[in-house]
């Protein structure tokens, strides 16, 4: 068998998935998002074309644009937070003289093993206004007298669920910067000692550019992620209080799963939502590019 | 890479503290919430360690509703899902077993010729596995539904486990390809002189060599799976399809559920990763990174 027959063959189960579960919804996605589709149309099979209508729908919804605003806010406070986070915690775990470091790094991952769904729960506990294990924890250190209401007040629920989803998501930004770190040479930092750099200066002028690239990638791997935060969403808040915590996935979701079902409206919805971390993800490409040539 | 000064290194223990008090507080707080009862919670709102311990909120979780124990003595009713806890763990045990086998079989055949080939089309290929990771699941589901709901695979495991992998393949691809590259193609070059098919030459000398990075993407792909919420709670709404997370979710604004019992059954579903976490870290470490920077 020629290489290129091989290669073909080795390739087919990938290509089916892909075209089946990625390339043909995405497709049917766009389809769906011009025609009217309610329950009634997939009960009878047959769809009318509506040209922009589903499109002109959804960007003539308030609640669209509050969704909008929110999924930025979202995703710029959670992934800020993640990238200094993240630098702050990898220094700290790479400082393996001392010992409370080590107890760190062996712990860091433990957040990714907890399904999203669970982490939501257990963060519903812990906001719980009356019950809650955080307003627990500040009333038996005196730092509160009245319970604080984390989730259930509209001007700070987007804040709070903010917090759950830097919490599961924050290691991977982590081990990814601490191995980055891990590859800047040691002599490096010894000749700038010697040439009389102290600890910042080093940081500034070694440390971050070194790792320019790698924050870069996860910049832009967190943004496409956070973008389409669902979970944490719908154990914590499910989008209140009000609008408060109306995120993109959400509306695209309930617009569709929840009565009346507009499954043309949902495609719009999601199709626009695609096609932001589209963009994101061209840039993502681009710059690992020179790395892609293997 | 400092000179360790007592100051510093009396505040380097401070930040390390708090990291992990920030790691480790959600994971006291399910811990404390499933071993208390609903009266032992609302009497005193103000404790954080509970009055009184009880294992009665797994008990009644694992005997399906049978054995209530003393806390759950009065309750007169029990949501129906919780007490499918049994199906829905075998569910998500065989959805996250098939998903990684079948992603571990289909990404090692495609990073392998990936790294291998330079032709046009399978650099074409890594492109648009690296594009097709960023899909938000949200827009591949509404199709997927409708498409499932036309030809009737609607409420299946399999419907799920393909879903799944379609949509696990690219990133298991990106993890695999990096690692195969390394591998030195002389051994399978001696293969192949010595009479052995392409195909053989695959799965006899490189897939055994790639032991390290297949444990890094079935463990990570297991994890993902085992998560997912999305894609069964779209695709199968009846009891005896759930997995876990919908089971989970589908306490999410029942009134009757209180946050003992929730999180009882979050610690049951959380064990398994956090098991795997703990024992397999070295590869998660690996795979993640190999699956982000090197494409």
């Amino acid at each position: 068998m020629s290489a290129g027959s091989f290669a073909f063959f080795m390739n087919v189960p990938t290509l089916l998935c892909l075209g089946l579960v990625l390339g043909y919804p995405v497709i049917y996605a766009a389809y769906l998002s011009v025609h009217r589709v309610g329950l009634g149309q997939l009960r009878s099979g047959v769809f009318a074309f509506n040209g922009w209508d589903n499109y002109g729908r959804v960007l003539e919804d308030p609640l669209f644009w509050v969704a909008l605003k929110n999924t930025s806010i979202f995703t710029v406070v959670t992934v800020g937070s993640e990238i200094v986070l993240a630098v702050l915690i990898a220094l700290l775990i790479n400082q393996t003289s001392i010992w409370t470091s080590r107890v760190t790094r062996f712990l860091i991952l433990l957040p990714y093993a907890i399904p999203p769904i669970c982490n939501g729960l257990i963060w519903s506990f812990l906001y719980s206004f009356q019950f809650g294990f955080l307003n627990r924890i500040l009333f038996s250190t005196g730092l509160i007298n009245d319970p604080i209401n984390w989730a259930g007040n509209p001007d700070t629920a987007l804040y709070a669920v903010t917090v759950p989803y830097i919490w599961r998501t924050l290691p991977f930004a982590i081990i990814l910067v601490h191995a980055a770190l891990q590859g800047i040479p040691r002599d490096i930092y010894e000749q700038a000692a010697i040439d009389g750099a102290n600890a910042w200066h080093r940081f500034r002028h070694i440390t971050l550019p070194m790792l320019q690239q790698i924050i870069a990638i996860i910049l832009i791997l967190r943004t496409a992620f956070a973008f389409a935060v669902f979970e944490e969403i719908l154990a914590i808040t499910q989008g209140g209080p009000g609008d408060a915590t109306w995120v993109a996935a959400w509306y695209s979701y309930k617009i569709t799963f929840s009565p009346p079902n507009n499954f043309g409206m949902g495609s719009a919805s999601a199709f626009i939502l695609t096609l932001m971390v589209a963009a994101i993800a061209l840039v993502y490409m681009r710059l690992i590019y020179r790395r892609v040539t293997l | 890479m400092f000179k360790t000064t007592p100051t510093i290194r009396i505040l380097l223990h401070t930040a390390n503290l708090t990291v992990i008090f920030f790691i480790l507080l959600p994971l006291v707080a399910v811990f404390i919430g499933s071993i208390q009862s609903e009266r032992a919670l609302q009497a005193d709102t103000r404790r954080v360690l509970p009055l009184e311990a009880t294992l009665d909120n797994f008990t009644v979780i694992l005997t399906k509703g049978q054995q209530r124990g003393r806390i759950f003595d009065q309750a007169t009713y029990l949501p129906d899902n919780i007490k499918s806890f049994y199906t829905a763990f075998m569910n998500s045990a065989i959805v996250a077993g098939s998903v990684t086998g079948l992603t571990l079989l289909f990404g090692s055949l495609s990073a392998y010729t990936i790294a291998r080939q330079r032709f046009r089309w399978t650099l074409f290929l890594l492109q648009a596995n690296i594009v097709a990771r960023f899909v938000p699941v949200i827009v591949l589901m509404i199709p997927l539904y409708v498409v499932m709901r036309s030809v009737g695979q609607l409420n299946s495991l399999s419907g799920v486990i393909i879903a799944e992998t379609g949509f696990l393949l690219p990133y298991a691809i990106l993890i695999l390809a990096p690692y195969f590259d390394t591998i030195p193609t002389e051994l399978e070059e001696a293969a192949r002189i010595d009479g052995c098919t392409r195909l053989g030459a695959f799965f006899r000398i490189v897939v055994p060599l790639a032991t390290p990075a297949l444990a890094a993407c079935g463990v990570i792909m297991f994890i993902i799976s085992w998560h997912e919420l999305l894609i069964p709670l779209i695709l199968n709404a009846r009891p005896d399809f759930m997995t876990l997370p919908v089971v989970i979710a589908s306490l999410v604004g029942d009134v009757h559920v209180f946050f003992n019992l929730m999180m009882a059954i979050c610690l049951l579903a959380l064990a398994p990763t956090v098991v795997l976490v703990a024992l397999l870290q070295k590869y998660i470490v690996e795979g993640l990174s190999a699956g982000a920077v090197k494409g």
